[in-house]
């Protein structure tokens, strides 16, 4: 296949008309839940629904019920947040990266990808409030002036969290929100129904689509992306910094902050894959979300999949070069020890299956991506686990090594920390727009006036 | 097709442009080997510094033609020759390097076999660290550098002629591959060059250290020449301001990730504090280094983000030529630092500011001689059009 490299390619495929875009994307608002609809629903709701028991035995008896010992202090509590968060990273990259950046193509997926943001950072913050089996106390994270006395430990990483994440998920919610106002004006301006008028005439704010709307949103929507952009690499360095400014073998590195942002896009990518295959069958957006679309994000799969692998290597050849005895000891322990297996996995799964996407067929394959996508999911999981775990299990002394096995009810947690993420991405789809009608009709064919008088 | 060969016409360079850089190679020349016979291994030092300034501004440049067509961005197809001659010296890196491969046991603690037997930890490290092997890895990673620089170009230049829309897409499969081994040599590079001056040091940010100061150098030197050619009149007439604007906007990005870099490695060390790492900094703490470290601070960051924070700032030609030169001021700073604090005792010298002379000659130089043999402007490139219909939304 010959590309002409002198042309544009259009972002909106299948030369869709305005009108034609408004009405795809308002279907699933206008319509009543149908049967597979409901079957999701219910699927997730279960996972949820087991993650609550789980979390109910917790509270009831305490985290003994967990897999946590000594030396392994630290278990599925640590990794499913770090998980949760990295999700999170690919919808604000998405909306206010590639927003500076020009990439006309990512008004098609911005939206939904954003959504995944907010949702998973929600996810995310559910296990710093429940690690401690005392979820009544989460107050004192928030430096107040209580008859205590009690003030937060500002040298902690952990304190540093609660700032980074919760500033994260306002900025993303209002970012999103403030991208959904024309689109609730459409809707507004197209329902029939009373209720719905009023509702979507509230969260419009007023909006009429008119010229100076227009340039006081634009102005907005760039200014925040200029926030948003920094806060993209603040979260996960200070996530990082929870591990790397301690010094314990394995956690201390400098690489640690890029690395671990990284692999937040990396893995956050490959859940708005996962999703959107899904997504755009079932909603017939497969003409805004395009194959191209998804070939490109797939390029970015294989991109950061490789600074990761590059800071795999770096880490080991570093933990040699050192000629620190410990360092040696923790990198050949996780590739050889007992966590072997999880090691491999984790190696497998994010470096060596992304490397098929350098063949152009299997980018642009919706079965072989979606099996790698999930491949990277499951990497990226291991990938905390294997840092968290894999450091601790064998401390200075052998006297205190030992092996950490999850219980029941970690995996139940986890379990229910999908359940949670899925149900609100459901809930999500039959609720609003999953695709900027605004955004999309911008970039959609003969919106735009072009320098050499259009090419149709 | 479109033409838009007919709006561009070569020119020859000003005279004055190879005088300057004549002038200052010869200068840069001359005061170094008096300062290499009066102390040798400061200027041997300076030496280092100044070829790490060609090294990072020449494959710097090379790393962002590779993006430009791995990306498909059209803004810099116009401004992609001035690019592709900033990169042309990587060739005469294997001649530059001479003198420092032949003087490694002078600037490398490592290279000293009595040290490194009693040392354990050197020891340990000599398998990586020992004179054959670095020159092995020097010469191979030149080598390397100098076959990918030669195909792109040569691609690109060919395309001047044959307007061939599959020499694009050679050079995209070329600057993919180009991306992974570009990470790995640069990281080779920054480990032999820099961190093994103090071979007991480690830190595995480092490569990405070094990368993100080479780009924010690159972007400066594109920068400059861009906007003094296009005053000029040399460049294509329909570039314009907005074309400015995605330059200053990426050095503003990489200003940030500079920034991010440095103080990434700067806070786990010092939060950690572990004397194996941490005397590093220490070093750039005492015996006056102190004041260097805050100025590359001032230098390399806060003023270059203040400088370009604002929209209207981004794209005007002359904030975008001070600061151009206010940031290759700030990374022959950032390599300063990084090279001279290893040594004990030494501290500023005239040897110093002369030495750099010829690094700016030179890639002066090396630009005007590239300049005559091809046109400043890509004409056979299809996305060229494009490129100069680009607009700033």
């Amino acid at each position: 296949m010959n590309i002409d490299y002198s042309q544009e390619l259009p972002v909106v495929e299948g030369g869709l008309k305005q009108a034609q875009i408004e009405e795809l994307v308002a279907k699933p608002l206008d319509t009543k839940p149908d049967k597979k609809f409901l079957i999701a629903i219910s699927i997730s709701g279960s996972l949820l629904l087991i993650g609550a028991i789980c979390l109910g035995l917790t509270f009831y008896y305490g985290i003994g019920l967990w897999g946590n010992n000594q030396p392994v202090g630290w278990g599925f509590d640590i990794v499913n947040f770090v998980f949760w968060v990295g999700i999170g990273h690919a919808g604000t990259l998405i909306s206010a990266i590639l927003f500076l950046l020009r990439q006309r193509w990512r008004t098609g997926i911005a939206r939904f990808a954003e959504a995944m943001t907010i949702f998973a950072v929600m996810c995310a913050g559910l296990f710093p409030a429940i690690h401690t089996g005392r979820p009544w106390l989460d107050g004192y994270l928030m430096p107040y002036p209580n008859q205590h006395q009690l003030w937060i430990n500002f040298t902690s990483p952990l304190i540093w969290d609660v700032f980074a994440v919760s500033t994260y998920f306002i900025v993303s919610f209002v970012f999103w929100f403030v991208g959904l106002i024309p689109d609730f004006a459409t809707l507004r301006d197209r329902t029939t129904s009373k209720i719905k008028k009023t509702i979507y005439s509230i969260f419009s704010l007023g909006w009429r689509h008119s010229h100076r709307n227009w340039q006081h949103y634009e102005k907005a929507y760039m200014l925040l992306a200029g926030f948003a952009t920094p806060l993209v690499l603040s979260v996960h360095t200070i996530v990082s910094f929870d591990f790397a400014v301690s010094i314990i073998p394995g956690w201390h590195t400098t690489i640690f902050p890029p690395y671990f942002v990284a692999g937040a896009i990396f893995s956050g990518f490959a859940m708005v894959v996962t999703v959107l295959i899904f997504v755009r069958k079932i909603f017939n957006l497969e003409h805004i979300i395009t194959i191209n679309h998804l070939e490109k994000m797939n390029k970015v799969i294989l991109a950061t999949g490789m600074m990761v692998g590059y800071a795999y290597a770096m880490e080991f050849f570093i933990a040699w070069y050192s000629g620190n005895q410990f360092e040696s000891f923790v990198f050949i322990n996780r590739a050889f020890g007992p966590y072997a297996w999880a090691y491999w996995i984790m190696v497998s799964c994010n470096v060596i299956f992304p490397q098929l996407f350098w063949i152009k067929k299997i980018r642009r394959s919706i079965s072989i991506m979606l099996a790698i996508a999930i491949f990277v999911n499951v990497g990226m999981w291991f990938e905390r686990f294997v840092i968290t775990v894999t450091s601790l299990h064998r401390d200075f002394l052998p006297s205190s090594w030992g092996y950490y096995v999850p219980t029941l009810y970690d995996i139940g947690i986890l379990l229910g920390s999908f359940g949670l993420f899925f149900t609100l991405v459901i809930l999500f789809t039959k609720t609003l727009p999953v695709v900027s009608i605004s955004e999309v009709k911008a970039v959609s064919e003969g919106a735009q006036p072009s320098h050499n008088g259009g090419h149709h | 097709m479109h033409q838009n060969n007919i709006e561009y016409q070569k020119k020859d360079l000003p005279k004055n442009l190879s005088q300057l850089g004549w002038i200052l190679f010869g200068a840069g020349l001359i005061l170094g080997v008096i300062g290499f016979f009066t102390d040798q291994h400061r200027a041997l030092l300076n030496y280092l510094i100044a070829y790490m300034f060609i090294l990072s501004i020449g494959i710097g440049s090379l790393l962002l033609i590779a993006l430009e067509y791995v990306g498909g961005a059209d803004w810099s197809v116009p401004i992609r020759r001035v690019v592709e001659f900033l990169s042309s010296t990587i060739i005469f890196l294997p001649i530059l390097v001479l003198p420092l491969v032949f003087s490694i046991h002078d600037i490398f603690h490592w290279a000293h076999t009595d040290v490194v037997a009693k040392d354990e930890i050197l020891k340990a490290k000599s398998s990586y660290l020992n004179e054959a092997f670095f020159i092995i890895r020097v010469f191979a990673v030149l080598a390397v550098w100098g076959l990918f620089y030669y195909l792109l170009i040569r691609n690109s230049n060919a395309q001047d002629i044959t307007k061939d829309q599959l020499l694009t897409k050679k050079n995209i499969i070329l600057s993919a591959i180009f991306i992974p081994v570009f990470a790995i040599t640069i990281t080779i590079t920054a480990v032999d060059w820099l961190m093994s001056l103090e071979p007991h040091w480690f830190s595995t940010i480092f490569g990405v250290y070094f990368f993100s100061g080479s780009v924010i150098a690159s972007l400066a030197a594109i920068t400059l020449f861009v906007v003094f050619l296009k005053e000029k009149g040399f460049m294509h007439p329909k570039l314009i301001d907005d074309h400015l604007f995605s330059l200053g906007a990426l050095q503003f990005a990489f200003v940030n990730f500079w920034a991010y870099i440095a103080f990434s490695q700067y806070m786990l060390i010092w939060y950690a504090n572990l004397p194996e790492e941490n005397f590093w900094f220490l070093q750039r703490w005492e015996n006056g280094w102190q004041y260097l470290s805050i100025l590359l601070i001032i230098a390399h960051f806060i003023v270059p983000y203040a400088a370009l924070l604002s929209q209207p700032a981004k794209m005007d030609p002359k904030r975008l030529k001070f600061i151009s030169v206010w940031i290759l001021f700030a990374h022959f700073i950032d390599l300063y630092w990084l090279v001279m604090p290893n040594v004990n005792g030494y501290y500023f010298s005239l040897i110093d500011i002369v030495v750099p002379l010829i690094a700016v000659g030179l890639i002066i130089l090396v630009f005007n001689y590239r300049a005559k043999k091809s046109n400043l402007v890509p004409i056979g490139d299809p996305k060229l059009q494009k490129g100069l219909d680009f607009r700033v939304p």
